[in-house]
């Protein structure tokens, strides 16, 4: 595939139900509006029954379905077991995403920092409920992700796409997309216990 | 680049196809659904409507059955086309092989998805192989945008020939979701035939004698074949591995090297450019389309110019079969590449560096980090197994089943959600479609002459009934063979995403059925003489017929008894649950013995973290009710009955 912008690859995970799949469609639509080369490569089936759920979202990249371990820039993760299982999909210097109410258990944290893998972290699924709908959890993580630079997709595009792609409940979605967004603005999220200031974290490690 | 006039949509794999079969003027499409091939019928379906297109789509009960109605309409010279999973061509194996010497008229397609992992399937076969032994030519695209580009040729070369072809996607590429170009040109117009169905016999009703010629007729379509894909634009070589990016980090200094060559095909291809890519190697590859009957001069050529040449395919052998000369050939036949499992990058990556080391390359040092990976299998992180959904109808069925015979009878299952039995130990076997009341047959006769007295109950769904249940239970009736057989009926064909069957009162695309056929009916006049219908939610009543239901096989002229588990599946059709909800809570009494999770197995049952009592997860409980029985302490209540003294903890 010719490649016409940044090359991005990310692994988005949860359980079934948690909307892992519409969280991936906002994201790689996005892509495409933007008009990048877009694959993602989904679970489906068994493992959705409250399994565990992945996608390979990959923009701008190879025709390769999958994202091989150690390689990735960014995980998305709507629970936090889920995150460190997918852990290892992460390159050096890669930035995790994660929907939960505490940190990341403490036995990583060694290989964070050896790995100088970043993590943010913000209690969506909290934040959904108390907008309305424990649903638009994964929309508020988007946001979230949206506010730092590693992404590489404008926050005004994913509203774009999220305003043509929600079955339902426009004005919920698109507030949930702000308070994500704004979270990251205005707290950063906590480093496995550890609160770093604004301008430590917004440094990306890319590769040379 | 975007053209004029055209936008980028994300569409799936298996949507791709679709779109390919409707833009090259497919009439008649058919299928049964089987994961990972299911979104195919329903993609045409979706693009029929879309682009006002006149197909005649069906689900149909079986995938030999489905073969056949495409096949007929293929040699009325309509373009047809049938989709299944990698085991659905075992079933229709038998009009494949038959069709390969008949020939078709219109351009006949068949999809078989295959499932290397397996990720939700009994084997890991290829279908290539069966295509192989079949004699018809295979397309295997690398990419939903390749598959819906080869359905043209694919169409063009069985008109061309007569003959059915293969167009053989694999799980990585029906569930991947592709940015796709859509234009706004005119699919091409294709006219009905002049003439349709046209008497033929030598050919439509080829006798043994016929059948000789037409073999020899087949035999030298082959060989014509195999030298148009010698020429064919589906195979081609990228000199240097990657075309388009460059290496960033190449400790080879970017040069094209000839110590060894890669030959691969299907989604196997851009793994392996990808994974040189990574490694830093300029290699040159050999990408194969059409794998079968294998382009010889084009892939002979190839290997000609190494030392030593790796095939990456999957998931068994084909091109590696084909080959007359292997003794430069790395791959599976060899042990190179291993005989099981998927080509996931890893494998590619750690066969390749095995190999270019081996070769005298310097080659990146892998990116990934066993160390976190080995801390992170030491983790006790929650293992997430498939299990019933919260409600389903089946669980409450094998709880049942488990109460009235306990862990001595023995359960052979079949094919669907209830497969899912397996956790609450009530399905000991499953082989195939229909294979529940066929091993509970031959269970009975060979436990007869072993002196062998423990019951045999059989669970099967209404679509797995419906697909291959018929002639295993006029067998048994017909043998005398003494087992409860319980078909669980929940409306639908649940697991692959509630597509209709010949018992729903809805068509494929929504139109109504003809005629519903009537499963208790149908079971009848198999000749069984006890047929109850049975709701598993009232589950005192369904012990009491389950008990009535083996008392009647086993009396002196009994024979199978066939009870019928009827209420629709919850994710499908909830409004029986919704009018009459049955909140319930775990009274404080609960002592975290766990007898409900081991036993019941409810999503919504969850275990405290300090395993001291258990909760009721409200989020994904839908008020079933069903879990009171699971309690023989009596601590799961309906809330209605929580007085001012029980304190509702949860």
């Amino acid at each position: 595939m010719s490649t016409t912008g940044p090359e991005l690859k990310l692994i988005i995970v949860g359980l079934g139900g948690q909307g892992v799949v519409f969280l991936t469609r906002l994201l790689s639509q996005t892509g495409v509006a933007l008009g990048y080369p877009v694959l993602v490569s989904e679970t489906h089936g068994m493992s959705q029954r409250g399994g565990s759920v992945i996608s390979h979202l990959k923009i701008n990249g190879s025709e390769a379905p999958l994202i091989r371990r150690g390689t990735a820039d960014l995980l998305l993760a709507m629970e936090p077991d889920e995150a460190v299982r997918n852990l290892p999909f992460l390159r050096q210097g890669g930035t995790v995403f994660v929907n939960t109410d505490n940190g990341l258990r403490a036995e990583i944290t060694e290989h964070l920092k050896r790995r100088n893998i970043q993590v943010f972290v913000i209690p969506a699924s909290v934040m959904a409920v108390d907008l309305g709908a424990a649903a638009v959890a994964n929309v508020i993580l988007a946001g979230f992700v949206a506010a730092h630079p590693a992404l590489k997709l404008p926050v005004e595009r994913l509203r774009q796409t999220l305003e043509s792609i929600v079955p339902r409940g426009r004005e919920l979605n698109l507030q949930a997309l702000e308070a994500g967004y704004n979270y990251f603005k205005s707290d950063i999220g906590i480093l496995a216990g550890q609160q770093k200031s604004k301008s430590e974290n917004l440094t990306v490690d890319t590769e040379e | 680049m975007i053209e004029a006039n055209t936008h980028q949509r994300m569409v799936l794999g298996n949507e791709a196809i679709a779109l390919g079969l409707i833009e090259q003027g497919c009439r008649v499409a058919t299928a049964y659904p089987g994961t990972p091939s299911s979104e195919i019928l329903a993609g045409v379906i979706k693009y029929k409507k879309e682009l006002g297109r006149q197909v005649y789509t069906e689900w149909s009960a079986n995938e030999k059955v489905a073969f056949e109605v495409a096949l007929a309409a293929s040699w009325t010279g309509l373009r047809a086309a049938v989709a299944m999973k990698q085991v659905g061509l075992n079933v229709a194996s038998d009009p494949l092989f038959s069709a390969a010497y008949t020939g078709v008229k219109g351009g006949f397609i068949i999809v078989p998805a295959d499932d290397p992992g397996p990720h939700s399937s009994q084997t890991e076969q290829d279908s290539r192989l069966v295509a192989l032994n079949a004699k018809v030519p295979v397309f295997d695209p690398a990419t939903p945008a390749e598959a819906r580009a080869m359905v043209e040729p694919a169409m063009a070369l069985s008109e061309r020939y007569g003959l059915p072809v293969i167009l053989r996607p694999t799980t990585r590429l029906c569930h991947a979701v592709q940015s796709l170009t859509f234009g706004d040109t005119p699919s091409p117009d294709f006219d009905i035939p002049a003439v349709k169905f046209r008497r033929d016999p030598p050919r439509w009703a080829a006798t043994p004698k016929f059948r000789y010629k037409l073999h020899v007729e087949l035999n030298q379509k082959l060989v014509d074949i195999a030298a148009e894909f010698d020429e064919s634009p589906l195979n081609y070589v990228v000199e240097g591995a990657i075309q388009n990016r460059k290496s960033r980090r190449s400790p080879n200094g970017g040069k094209i090297q000839n110590r060894v060559g890669v030959i691969a095909s299907g989604v196997a291809f851009h793994t392996a450019q990808q994974t040189l890519l990574e490694l830093g190697v300029e290699l040159p590859l050999l990408k194969i389309g059409t794998p079968y009957p294998l382009p010889q001069k084009l892939v002979n050529n190839f290997i000609g110019r190494f030392q030593a040449v790796v095939v990456f395919e999957e998931p068994d052998v084909c091109i590696e079969l084909q080959l007359p000369d292997r003794t430069r050939v790395r791959g599976r036949l060899d042990g190179t590449v291993p005989a099981a499992g998927e080509l996931a990058p890893e494998v590619v990556s750690a066969v390749l560096t095995g190999i270019l080391t081996e070769a005298g390359y310097q080659v990146n040092p892998p990116p990934d980090d066993p160390e976190l990976q080995a801390l992170v299998n030491s983790l006790p992180l929650p293992v997430r197994k498939p299990r019933l959904c919260p409600g389903c109808s089946h669980r409450s069925a094998f709880f049942a089943l488990k109460r009235e015979f306990g862990p001595s009878a023995i359960y052979p299952g079949d094919i669907g959600c209830y497969t899912l039995g397996t956790n609450l130990r009530a399905v000991d076997t499953f082989v195939d479609m229909g294979a529940s009341i066929t091993m509970a047959d031959g269970f009975y006769q060979a436990n007869r002459l072993l002196g062998d007295n423990r019951p045999i109950v059989a669970t099967i769904g209404d679509s797995t009934f419906l697909h291959s249940g018929v002639a295993p239970l006029i067998n048994a009736v017909h043998t005398g063979a003494r087992f409860v057989l319980i078909i669980l009926d929940n409306h639908t064909t649940a697991m692959t995403g509630f597509q209709p069957t010949p018992a729903d009162d809805h068509l494929a695309d929504g139109s109504d059925a003809a005629r519903v056929v009537s499963i208790p009916e149908l079971v009848r006049a198999c000749g069984v003489s006890y047929v109850q219908k049975t709701d598993p939610y009232d589950q005192e009543s369904f012990q009491k017929i389950l008990r009535e239901a083996y008392d009647h096989a086993h009396q002196d002229d009994g024979g199978v008894a066939v009870l019928i588990a009827d209420r629709p599946c919850v994710l499908y059709d909830r409004s029986p649950v919704q009018t009459q909800p049955l909140p319930v809570v775990i009274t404080p009494e609960c002592d975290g013995c766990r007898y409900c999770i081991e036993a019941f197995e409810c999503p919504a049952l969850v275990l405290r973290p300090d395993k001291s009592r258990v909760d009721i997860d409200y989020k994904i409980c839908i008020d079933c009710g069903q879990c009171i029985d699971a309690c023989y302490k009596g601590f799961i209540v309906p809330e209605a009955m929580v007085t001012d003294q029980h304190v509702a903890v949860n």
